[in-house]
């Protein structure tokens, strides 16, 4: 306990030590405060706690698209992109030199001649690294829990769920810069390594959704693509056969991949508003913002869409992906000579 | 319980490239004493630390440390290690580097506080303890090390090349920190290639060269080689005592004679010669074998046991 309570100290004053650390914190709670500041007002919303009022009569303080707005902007804007993307860079940018650092010659071998387990010292190590973006992400929940509670009346815990995730997002990333940074104890090759596969990753990823949008979700709601033209059309459901069988074999090279997107946009499945729910299923921010009532056919497909994968699918093979790199990363760690 | 700190029985290292840095070893630490290994570099000082810490791996190891097979987790809770260019994280201060050893060691938390600030006075810190370990000269660095290394109030402490960039008056604080840890009933593991420190602060001394040791023992023993003892006399030497000099090895150069013996009895005799022949003696004087005088002729020696014979000339080359 007392050698793993090291660690992590020395891990957070590290982060304390970084500048790009209190960068990254300043805009986390910068974005979360203007989230904050978001209000309603009888004719549209307001921003910077009423400084600037944007005139949209369908988000008044009154409707119920008004509150939908503001739980979307938090799931499939701030959570995606934020949290999801540009703190995570700057998570990667900060964390890919501890492992190259703690490697260097006259370093190491203070820690390994300390009566404490290769493995031990490993997995503390690697956690202190993920500490970056749960002390970030958890700063930020906590802004946005407070923001929904007074602007909504929705106490809601389940915000918090976005800690994990997105720290579980990171970490298959980050698993992947701690492998580089073993083998080639370079900074550099660990963060432009990382960025090279996460760059890949996410290529498949957007091919698989973009895929399954054509082979499924466009034929549920009877539209289809006319790739000779380009224009849409109407099309039958079980229509696009040819698509459906791309997407399969999409699918089945995509599911050993770690899935960092499908993580992050999990969030809106594991952030639960218990007497709004039915009101933000199946719906993204931009039907919210065409106004009027959403086609219950679109919606079905979108829900049908949002849920396509299984838990298993998103954070298991996910998981066992990290399981594997995290396996190799130790063995090499724990058998070389320093 | 052993009666050796480090009792290695047989060690051996063959890193993956080929490169067979210690070529089986055996060596004795007996507690409470300074021991110091020297070597020329490359010759697997650091190797063998290592190989002990378990920081890298041995190819074959037989032998305890502190009672326990060399290799377990466990003793190392009693031991203190400063490597060889220790590096400290920037970011933290002297102080919290003494105390992450600590931390790491297993020592209570209560107990550590009052340890640093013991250990940051003992080797001159206190006053910089609060600053960044970026701050400091490679001589402050040192320091640090030292009372990270002795924290845990370790039994055996190894030290690599410990004031190795250290400036002359850090150096001589070492020597008395080293004194004063035998003096705590410590035991002490220098590796050095500074040959006269060592022999001024070591109470046994092992001489590793090509990964094995040519020789160990106590300074004493390895320098009672015997002595070179210079006798001057007023005027030249006589004839007479010159031959009788002669036949006996001894060298002769105007007024003076040098020979090397065992001890000053050896040069009795000749005293009672040139007594007899009325010469007058102005002074003798003893020079007896250092460290590095033993340590030159010995690494000398393996080097050429090690060289390849001389391969033949081939009948009608060049000559």
């Amino acid at each position: 306990m007392r050698q793993a309570a090291t660690v992590l100290l020395d891990s957070l004053r590290m982060l304390r030590a970084s500048m790009l650390f209190w960068i990254s914190i300043w805009i986390s709670a910068l974005v979360a405060l203007i989230y904050a500041s978001i209000g309603f007002t009888d004719n549209g919303i307001s921003v910077l706690f009423g400084a600037w009022d944007i005139n949209a009569p369908m988000l008044n303080k009154h409707s119920a698209e008004a509150e939908a707005f503001y739980l979307l902007l938090f799931t499939d804007v701030i959570a995606r992109y934020w949290l999801g993307w540009f703190s995570l860079v700057l998570a990667l940018i900060s964390t890919c030199s501890i492992f190259p650092n703690f490697l260097q010659v006259g370093s190491i071998e203070l820690a390994l001649s300390k009566p404490i387990s290769r493995v031990r010292l490993f997995l503390l190590k690697y956690t202190g690294g993920l500490l970056f973006v749960a002390v970030q992400t958890g700063l930020f929940c906590l802004i946005v829990f407070f923001a929904l509670g007074f602007r909504l009346n929705e106490w809601n815990v389940t915000i918090f769920w976005a800690v994990p995730i997105i720290t579980f997002s990171f970490s298959l990333i980050y698993c992947v810069s701690v492998f580089i940074g073993l083998v080639t104890r370079s900074t550099v090759f660990a963060l432009l390594g990382a960025i090279l596969f996460w760059g890949a990753i996410l290529i498949a990823q957007w091919t698989e959704d973009t895929f399954y949008k054509m082979a499924y979700l466009m034929p549920d709601v009877g539209v289809g693509m006319d790739f000779q033209t380009g224009q849409l059309k109407e099309a039958e459901p079980d229509a696009e056969s040819g698509l459906k069988k791309a997407y399969q074999a999409i699918h089945s090279v995509t599911q050993v991949l770690p899935k960092t997107r499908e993580c992050t946009h999990s969030l809106k499945r594991l952030i639960k508003f218990e007497e709004r729910d039915s009101m933000l299923t199946g719906v993204d921010l931009g039907m919210v913002l065409s106004g009027g009532d959403v086609d219950p056919q679109l919606k079905s497909a979108m829900e049908k869409y949002e849920n396509r994968h299984s838990w298993f699918t998103i954070i298991g093979t996910s998981l066992l992906f990290e399981l594997i790199v995290m396996g190799v990363t130790f063995g090499i760690f724990a058998r070389r000579d320093y | 319980m052993s009666e050796f700190a480090v009792d290695i029985e047989y060690l051996r290292k063959k890193y993956r490239g080929g490169v067979e840095a210690l070529a089986g070893i055996t060596l004795q630490v007996p507690y409470g004493c300074v021991f110091g290994l020297i070597g020329p570099n490359g010759a697997g000082k650091s190797t063998m630390v290592k190989s002990l810490l378990g920081i890298l791996r041995p190819t074959e190891c037989r032998g305890t440390m502190l009672g326990e097979a060399i290799g377990k987790k466990a003793p190392l809770a009693r031991v203190g290690y400063l490597p060889e260019h220790a590096r400290f994280p920037e970011y933290l201060t002297g102080r919290q580097v003494v105390e992450y050893a600590a931390g790491l060691s297993n020592v209570a938390r209560s107990s550590s506080r009052v340890r640093t600030e013991e250990l940051l006075e003992k080797v001159g810190m206190s006053s910089r303890a609060h600053d960044r370990i970026g701050s400091y000269s490679k001589g402050m660095k040192q320091r640090i090390g030292l009372a990270q290394a002795l924290v845990n109030d370790p039994v055996v402490v190894f030290l690599d090349e410990p004031t190795d960039g250290v400036d002359p008056e850090g150096r001589i604080d070492f020597k008395r920190m080293i004194a004063g840890m035998r003096d705590e009933g410590r035991t002490v593991f220098v590796n050095s290639h500074l040959l006269a420190e060592v022999e001024q602060v070591a109470d046994r001394v092992a001489i590793l060269t090509g990964g094995k040791i040519i020789r160990q023992g106590t300074v004493e023993e390895l320098t009672r080689r015997g002595a070179t003892y210079e006798l001057k006399i007023q005027g030249s030497v006589p004839d007479q005592v010159k031959d009788w000099c002669v036949e006996r090895k001894m060298q002769v150069a105007g007024d003076s004679i040098t020979y090397t013996a065992e001890n000053p009895l050896a040069m009795q005799p000749l005293i009672d010669r040139l007594r007899a022949a009325q010469v007058i003696i102005r002074e003798m004087k003893e020079e007896r074998f250092s460290l590095e005088d033993l340590f030159l002729s010995e690494v000398q020696r393996a080097r050429q046991e090690a060289a390849p014979p001389a391969l033949p000339a081939k009948k009608g080359g060049p000559s």
